[in-house]
């Protein structure tokens, strides 16, 4: 069974009360451990499909599956819980609440699941050296360099080993090197904790370096 | 919530014209029932159909209003109003109707998802629980009912003898607590109540359900207050009811306006519906009952700040000493800060630019935001009217126990009498009375209304036959006779000092008094006097009316009686009897000091021609006991024909007319509070709209709804509970300062040389609890609001 399954899922944004359909009827199946890019031109629809996948966003019909149960018939605290445990976000702006420090920042779903306060941070704190942060853990986020904040975000996104990552264009607002720092460690998060990603990037020296393409486009999704 | 809303299109002029009709059929109609003189009948069925359920009683009305118009040249035209105006009234409405119709399908074809199956939630979703309606309806009309029945079991019960009750039997008084008492129970058990099946309800619902907890109020609720409202008015109810009802009636008059009692609580019980709908709600709403605040008050903590030192402390001296003098400190301190700071910077400069830029940059990053503005304005608004609360609320009380001190000192705590006549037997009647636990003592008296004379004026007072060897166990009259005399000099009136001035020689007693045995008596006459007056008994006045008989002790005053006449040599004369006053009195009641009059009850009992005594006053250990001690005494009398009036009941005008002051004034006042909620509001809106990215992020986290509105709450709360703290911090430290270093007050006005204060723990705790409450109601909305934000929204790329 597919860890995440797509069946049939349309979805519209209205834009000055018009309607678009940027997804119509898409169906995909992404395996445990798989690594996939999805790129497509501005406004396809990439964020939308990656805010439906993370069950940011209900679509308008069709259904999301996580290991064969379908996630939009789960009540709110139910998806609540299924987003913190299960999925990990990465944006393209690192997202860091301001009034807290970084090591607060990385351990926040810890704390939101109501974890023991000096074991989320122990972890927490591991996580920062990890991504090379170790000696700004108790900085904030006003404090930290776009690349930095952008890692630190991926802590967070990872402290709890959600089941699956999703990233919307991580490097977008990055310099290529700094960029590629965040690809490298996404790569060995994929390879090394075994962590399903999918990622959308403009970027497509990043998307051939996947395993596996997608593309969107048209309101639907294809193997590129 | 994503909800399938129905498309409507609205002919406005269709819509606009039927409205215009039927204000046409409605004038007529109208006039129709003006023609035939039958607003009363209406009126009251009108007044139930705008809650809904008075359709049938306005049918019902109708028809018995139909053969009350009256036979006669105008009839013809009553009735053609009547019919021209339903037939305009409902053609008015169908105009309406026809105005709205449902959209057209869209005129392009169906979309590309047509057929395919609804994601799971919308399509399970439904938009009205008639279980939710039953616990938001239920709940409120059991908590009325709760309240009506509690009320009567736990109350002490007017004694039942009053009623013309058999004395056994009593049918209420269960428990007998004091009424107040039992009303503070009722209420708190009735609240708890509706608040427990507001929250069941939304727990259930996972959902507000608005719609079903207006419909549950308006019609459930509203019928209790609405029937005891009408209870005061309409005579047959009050026949079936009255008599069951009367312990909540009895509760409800203490204020004066039963009704305005019955609304209010009846708006304390929506509140505590809602806010157990609000709770449930918050506590189940995304799926299970979370009572856990630990994370939210984490987040919530950061994002106000309200308890720092800085922000308390600027408050409170806001509070304590107004916003001037504060200000101009602050900015004397700010300025020379700032004036250091910048001396040091700079010569740090001069060495390091670099080292003097991180200072500047850290200086800049303590300005405060706006939203922290906003919080320290809401803060001292809560404050300020928790503060006024507290004060005014004190004062008040202060001046009412004063008021009460000086009328229960005067008067007793409660009369037994009979329903007409004397009380001859007094004697056995005070034995009687003696074995009724609680009563700490009695006294005989008799009282009438007479006028006193003096040479130089006349008034109209009350006089009082007391006896003074008991008198001192019920009213502190003893202790409020100035100069060092006592009551006892009423027994041997030939102690009374006269005056004696030379030429100020009394007359020879006018009327009846000269038939009293006069004794002489030779200790106290002075040689020098040949003539010997007669003795004459003592009487006891107030200091007023000293001043305005402009009498002094030992001088003489003629009490002249408009009962019991007797036959003079012109025809009947007033009865008159000569007095020589004994001693003044200062209770500091002007209406006691200026109206009442005291003499034995030996010389009443001659004077009235009364046999024993009027009636016995009592003093009871708990005051606020009295009205159930009033209705033991009667019960161990036997009964009728004697009956028992607590001081309550005998000063009930006076003291309600207080309480209904008191609570006037604190609905007044708490207006400041809910201008503060107000500020609440709007603070907390902007703290929503300046997170909308974090809301967004943290749902993206994992943070249910629910979660969201526990931190915006919390927010809400902490404004609160700071404000309301500081609030009661400074009401009580100024009425500390009033009551220590003293406000001064005319005394020819207030009768009291400085204002009086007296700080009642409930009350005080209620200001408190009243501000925490609105500022939670307040929050409510933006919290909500908070929540509603859809991760999406915020999280677009700027």
């Amino acid at each position: 069974m597919a860890l995440l399954s797509i069946r049939n899922v349309f979805k519209s944004y209205f834009l000055h009360g018009k309607r678009i359909d940027v997804l119509r009827g898409v169906s995909l199946d992404i395996e445990r451990g798989e690594l996939v890019s999805l790129v497509g031109a501005s406004g396809a629809g990439k964020s939308t499909f990656l805010h439906v996948l993370g069950t940011l966003d209900a679509p308008a019909a069709g259904e999301v599956l996580f290991e064969g149960r379908s996630v939009f018939s789960m009540n709110d605290a139910e998806i609540a819980e299924f987003r913190n445990r299960t999925i990990g976000f990465v944006f393209q702006s690192h997202y860091l609440l301001p009034e807290f420090t970084a090591l607060e920042n990385v351990a926040m779903p810890a704390l939101i699941q109501r974890r023991e306060r000096a074991g989320a941070y122990a972890y927490a704190r591991e996580l920062l050296e990890r991504v090379g942060l170790g000696q700004r853990v108790d900085h904030r986020p006003g404090e930290l360099s776009g690349g930095e904040a952008q890692r630190v975000a991926l802590a967070r996104a990872l402290v709890l080993k959600p089941a699956v990552l999703l990233a919307d264009e991580p490097t977008g607002n990055l310099d290529p090197a700094t960029g590629e720092g965040i690809h490298q460690l996404l790569r060995e998060v994929n390879r090394e904790l075994g962590i399903t990603a999918v990622v959308v990037t403009h970027n497509e020296t990043l998307a051939r370096s996947m395993p596996r393409r997608l593309r969107l486009a048209g309101g639907g999704v294809s193997e590129a | 919530m994503h909800s399938a809303e129905r498309q409507t299109v609205h002919r406005w002029t269709f819509i606009w014209t039927g409205a215009l009709v039927s204000l046409v059929g409605f004038i007529l109609l109208g006039m129709a029932i003006t023609h035939s003189d039958a607003w009363a009948e209406v009126g009251s069925a009108l007044g139930l159909t705008l809650v809904g359920w008075g359709g049938v009683l306005q049918v019902l009305n109708g028809a018995l209003l139909t053969p009350a118009v009256p036979v006669g040249g105008a009839e013809q035209l009553h009735t053609g109003y009547l019919l021209g105006g339903m037939l305009v009234w409902l053609a008015g409405w169908g105009l309406i109707a026809s105005g709205l119709r449902r959209a057209p399908a869209p005129a392009e074809g169906p979309s590309p998802a047509a057929g395919a199956s609804l994601y799971p939630r919308l399509a399970r979703y439904r938009d009205f629980y008639w279980s939710t309606l039953a616990a938001y309806g239920g709940g409120i009309l059991l908590a009325e009912l709760a309240l009506v029945l509690l009320q009567t079991v736990l109350s002490s019960g007017v004694p039942s003898t009053e009623l013309g009750a058999p004395a056994s039997g009593n049918a209420g008084g269960g428990l007998s607590l004091p009424p107040t008492l039992a009303f503070a129970l009722s209420l708190l058990a009735a609240g708890t109540v509706a608040f427990v099946s507001g929250f069941i309800g939304a727990s259930r619902a996972q959902r507000l359900s608005l719609p079903e907890a207006t419909i549950g109020v308006l019609y459930l609720g509203l019928p209790v207050p609405i029937v005891l409202t009408l209870m005061e008015r309409v005579p047959s109810l009050q026949l079936a009811l009255g008599y069951r009802l009367r312990e909540v009636t009895y509760v409800a008059g203490l204020l004066g306006r039963p009704e305005l009692a019955y609304w209010l609580v009846f708006t304390a019980l929506v509140l505590a519906l809602v806010l157990g709908i609000n709770t449930g709600f918050i506590a189940a709403g995304s799926g299970r009952v979370d009572l856990k605040l630990g994370f939210e008050l984490f987040v919530a903590r950061r994002h106000v700040m309200v308890f720092r030192p800085s922000l308390l402390l600027g408050t409170l001296a806001v509070l304590m000493f107004g916003i001037i003098p504060p200000l101009l400190i602050y900015f004397v301190i700010r300025s020379a800060e700032a004036a250091v700071e910048r001396t040091r910077i700079r010569a740090l400069g001069l060495k390091d630019p670099l080292a003097a830029a991180s200072d500047l940059n850290r200086l800049k990053l303590r300005e405060q935001s706006p939203t922290m503005m906003m919080t320290a304005l809401s803060v001292g608004g809560v404050g300020v009217g928790v503060m006024a609360l507290i004060i005014v609320l004190s004062v008040m009380s202060g001046f009412e126990a004063d008021l009460q001190k000086k009328i229960l000192g005067t008067n007793a705590h409660a009369v037994v009498s009979k329903y007409a006549g004397e009380l001859p037997e007094y004697p056995k009647v005070m034995e009687s009375i003696r074995r009724v636990p609680g009563v700490v003592g009695q006294t005989p008296f008799i009282i009438n209304q007479v006028m006193i004379a003096s040479e130089g004026n006349v008034d109209g007072v009350i006089i009082k036959g007391i006896d003074p060897a008991t008198v001192g166990t019920v009213t502190d009259l003893p202790s409020y006779i100035l100069g060092g005399n006592t009551l006892e000099i009423l027994h041997t009136p030939e102690k009374i000092l006269d005056r004696g001035l030379p030429g100020d020689e009394p007359e020879a007693p006018a009327g009846g008094s000269g038939q009293e045995g006069v004794e002489e008596d030779d200790i106290i006459r002075r040689s020098g006097k040949p003539a010997k007056p007669p003795v004459l008994p003592g009487i006891v006045i107030g200091r007023e009316l000293a001043a305005s008989l402009r009498v002094v002790v030992g001088d003489r005053v003629n009490v002249v009686s408009p009962l019991g006449t007797e036959l003079g040599p012109t025809g009947p004369i007033p009865k008159s009897r000569a007095f020589r006053v004994a001693a003044v009195f200062y209770s500091g009641m002007y209406e006691y000091d200026s109206k009442f009059v005291y003499i034995l009850l030996k010389e009443a009992q001659n004077f009235f021609e009364v046999e024993g005594a009027t009636g016995i006053e009592l003093k009871v250990a708990d005051i606020d006991d009295a009205r159930r001690i009033a209705g033991q005494v009667v019960k161990v009398l036997g009964g009728y024909p004697y009956r028992a009036r607590d001081w309550g009941e005998m000063n009930k005008n006076l003291f309600s007319a207080l309480r209904l002051e008191k609570l006037v004034m604190g609905i007044i006042l708490s207006i400041i509070i809910v201008v503060a909620a107000g500020l609440i509001v709007a603070t907390v809106i902007m703290l929503v709209l300046e997170k909308r990215k974090e809301i967004s992020v943290l749902k993206a986290l994992g943070v249910p709804d629910g979660g969201i509105v526990k931190i915006f709450l919390a927010e809400g709360l902490q404004i609160g509970v700071a404000g309301g703290l500081l609030g009661l911090f400074s009401g009580l430290s100024w009425c500390y300062f009033i009551e220590k270093v003293g406000i001064k007050l005319d005394p020819e006005v207030y009768y009291i040389p400085a204002l009086p204060v007296r700080v009642e723990f409930v009350q005080t705790a209620l200001a408190v609890v009243i501000a925490v409450l609105v500022t939670y109601l307040a929050s409510i909305y933006p919290a909500l609001k908070a929540s509603s934000v859809e991760p999406v929204e915020g999280l677009k790329a700027e």
